[in-house]
């Protein structure tokens, strides 16, 4: 297959990448950034992104006096000769091509460069097909390169196995967004998924911003999916499995503290609810709440708790305790429910129904996901005494909305959500954040996230943040500024080899087929030399 | 067709002395000589003048109020003997056995030859490849090489039937060689331009 060649590298450095000077008939119209190309060395092809791009003159008097009502001749012959532009391009991947192309040794990280004068070229589908593997098994089509159709495929085995990030200021997509990626990792049984769903718009159908229904998860997945709701009114209504509740038991300290900022606690006051802890442990919270002001007191003398703060602590957990699914005492048995069911593959999406705001959200999330580590922690323990692949527990993903509640540097220490982001897959539990404000989120965490989807980010701070620990930023900062408003994503880490540009796919009718699709688990044919090379 | 005959011979240029008084050929004109049946060796006229057979005897003032111009020469019938026309040509090439070489040949050519015009074929034969335009442009006659190459373009153009692409070729392998010095790069594309611009090609482009 006979390809355009694009350019010549002409310069670079190992570094900082190399420079490709265009042909004279290629525009750098023809060319966007972020946009994956090929380099063929005398050895080795080479995947890369176009990182910049530079209009250049030979002589700098051209810049002086623009031929600017030249005839056409003269115009045109400074094209490419006078004048010329310059693509910088980082390569990402190589591929010896001697070497028979297999999955185990595909393309590898670039450990040189080619030489001067290699040529460039757009990558066409097998290049995208040798670097993105081709659809099928755990390769899961997200969507598209920006100017083609062809479909870009995510590891969703790899996905699941860290803890991801879906970033981008609100209208870019997000939330359809996670719904693709959740829609593949359940077709394709990746992993059991436990959705957190603040604003209960994951489970059912759901008009979006521009008037059309959308379906919901368990539209699409049926019985794999258990809704699960806070508020008993709207799971009356809706068509909802189980009516969650919580119980007073169930509140630790440490969720006292996550909730410092939403109650308005100072730290003296967030630390008494430790000491309470202390001497009352589990039930120190129906404790409080019903202590009298001499009870404070005796409370405060015993504990060495200062009385001001013990008393403004029960005053602003009184509001708490208000809420329509807090009760006394409630068993575990509910959330441990919850578990065998993720445990046997069926996923949760937990709705908050009018229980939306951040307080309750925080407050139900920390109870719930601290069980369910707690569980799996166990699982995992006896999975590695009995070493039997029946007790290996499935992995589990928890989808966190407003991530930086959860994950901000104050908190992020003490909430379950910053245990299970630091420890990684240790314990089989990975999360998928979702948020808006990455900047918000503590820098340890960030740097444990193994593959970002990100969307267009406008904050620098927020840029910064989700570029902290990949490499190359300079290259992908170029490419996070370029994308659209909507539905275009710069996709990174773990899960993809390099990273790309992606217009996501469409949450429609024809997505919704795609999902439906009996026999969806293909087996993942594996691309070989033959197909990329035609040998 | 003949049009002249050598009369100084060099590694890089030839002076011939024209057939015709007064007309030496065009500034920028593709001519040969033949050195032999199967060589054949080209030059670019650069340079052309008219003057004085003995150079003691310089041309003077010879119009009257009466004659001037072409009649000077029908009332001074003498002056066909002692005035010459001489042009210089800058060597760009040769073709030995049918092959095209472009840039200086290993020997000048014979003195006393004829110099000859080229027809449409051999100068669109010729001027395939593009090559000997850095002889052109590095010619230091007292013609000025922009000029030079500029004249030698827009004949070469008509030449070959009013060649648009070969004229759009021309221009950038002249940006080409001239991309470091946009100032003589203008003068060429302009001089090429005035000569076979859209009015004088009739305009190919609205």
């Amino acid at each position: 297959m006979k390809r355009r060649r694009l350019g010549l590298v002409t310069d670079g450095a190992y570094n900082t990448g190399l420079t490709v000077r265009l042909d004279a008939r290629c525009s750098t119209e023809d060319l966007r950034i972020g946009e994956l190309v090929v380099v063929e060395g005398r050895a080795n092809r080479y995947f890369g992104m176009i990182s910049d791009m530079q209009l250049r003159v030979t002589d700098p008097r051209l810049l002086a006096s623009p031929p600017d009502d030249a005839p056409p001749l003269v115009s045109e012959a400074l094209v490419g000769t006078g004048t010329f532009a310059t693509v910088e391009v980082k390569p990402m991947l190589m591929l010896d091509m001697a070497a028979e192309l297999d999955e185990q040794r595909g393309p590898q990280r670039v450990r040189t460069i080619p030489m001067h004068f290699s040529s460039l070229y757009k990558a066409n589908e097998m290049d995208f097909a040798t670097v993105f593997g081709k659809e099928g098994g755990t390769n899961f089509a997200i969507g598209t390169p920006v100017p083609m159709d062809i479909p870009i495929c995510v590891r969703l085995d790899r996905f699941v196995e860290r803890s991801n990030g879906i970033f981008g200021q609100s209208g870019t997509g997000k939330s359809f967004l996670a719904r693709i990626l959740l829609s593949g990792v359940l077709k394709t049984r990746a992993a059991a998924n436990l959705i957190l769903d603040m604003h209960s718009e994951y489970a059912f159908d759901k008009q979006t911003e521009d008037g059309h229904w959308v379906k919901g998860l368990r539209e699409l997945f049926g019985s794999q999916i258990l809704v699960y709701s806070l508020d008993a009114e709207a799971a009356a209504r809706r068509n909802v499995d189980v009516t969650l509740t919580v119980g007073l038991n169930q509140v630790e300290a440490e969720d006292v503290m996550l909730l410092a900022d939403e109650l308005d606690l100072t730290a003296t006051t967030a630390a008494t609810a430790g000491l309470l802890g202390d001497q009352y442990g589990r039930d120190w919270l129906r404790q409080l709440l019903g202590m009298s002001a001499d009870g404070v007191a005796d409370f405060c003398q015993a504990s060495g708790a200062h009385p001001e703060a013990t008393r403004a602590l029960q005053r602003k957990l009184k509001g708490v305790q208000r809420r329509g699914y807090l009760q006394d005492q409630v068993p575990f048995s509910l959330i441990d429910e919850m578990v065998t069911a993720l445990g046997r593959g069926r996923s949760i999406i937990l709705e908050f129904g009018r229980y939306d705001t951040p307080l309750d959200y925080m407050l139900v999330a920390n109870i719930v996901t601290r069980r369910i580590r707690r569980l799996y922690q166990q699982k995992i323990e006896r999975f590695e005494e009995t070493r039997a692949e029946a007790d290996r527990p499935l992995q589990l993903v928890i989808t966190l909305e407003e991530a930086h509640k959860f994950l901000s540097p104050s908190v992020a220490r003490q909430t379950i959500f910053g245990t299970i982001a630091r420890e990684m897959r240790k314990y089989n539990v990975t999360l998928m954040v979702v948020d808006q404000r990455p900047s918000g989120i503590d820098p340890e965490v960030m740097s444990q996230l193994g593959t970002r989807v990100t969307g267009l980010l406008a904050e620098e701070r927020d840029i910064d943040a989700v570029l902290t620990g990949m490499s190359g930023r300079t290259f992908l900062r170029g490419a996070l500024a370029s994308l659209d408003t909507r539905q275009q994503v710069l996709l990174m880490g773990h899960a993809v080899p390099m990273p790309v540009v992606v217009q996501t796919r469409t949450y429609d009718e024809d997505f919704y087929r795609a999902m439906q699709e009996t026999g969806a688990t293909r087996d993942g044919q594996d691309v070989t030399g033959a197909d990329i090379w035609g040998r | 067709m003949r049009i002249g005959e050598i009369v100084e011979s060099t590694s890089v240029q030839f002076v011939s002395e024209s057939l015709e008084l007064g007309r030496p050929p065009a500034l920028g004109s593709l001519l040969k000589v033949e050195v032999s049946h199967e060589s054949h060796l080209y030059g670019v006229v650069c340079y052309g003048e008219t003057r004085s057979l003995d150079p003691g005897r310089p041309a003077v003032r010879r119009s009257t109020d009466e004659v001037y111009d072409d009649r000077v020469y029908h009332e001074n019938p003498q002056l066909a003997h002692v005035l010459r026309t001489e042009f210089t040509c800058l060597t760009v090439g040769a073709m030995e056995g049918g092959v095209v070489l472009q840039g200086l040949p290993p020997q000048p050519p014979p003195l006393h030859f004829s110099v000859r015009s080229c027809n449409a074929e051999e100068s669109t034969r010729f001027t395939e490849d593009l090559y000997y335009f850095r002889l052109l442009l590095g010619a230091s006659g007292p013609v000025p090489s922009e000029q030079l190459l500029a004249s030698h373009v827009r004949r070469v153009y008509r030449e070959r039937g009013t060649d648009e692409d070969w004229l759009r070729v021309a221009a950038h392998e002249i940006a080409q060689l001239l991309k470091q010095d946009y100032d003589r790069l203008v003068a060429v594309l302009y001089g090429i331009e005035q000569g076979s611009g859209p009015s004088s090609r009739g305009a190919s482009t609205p």
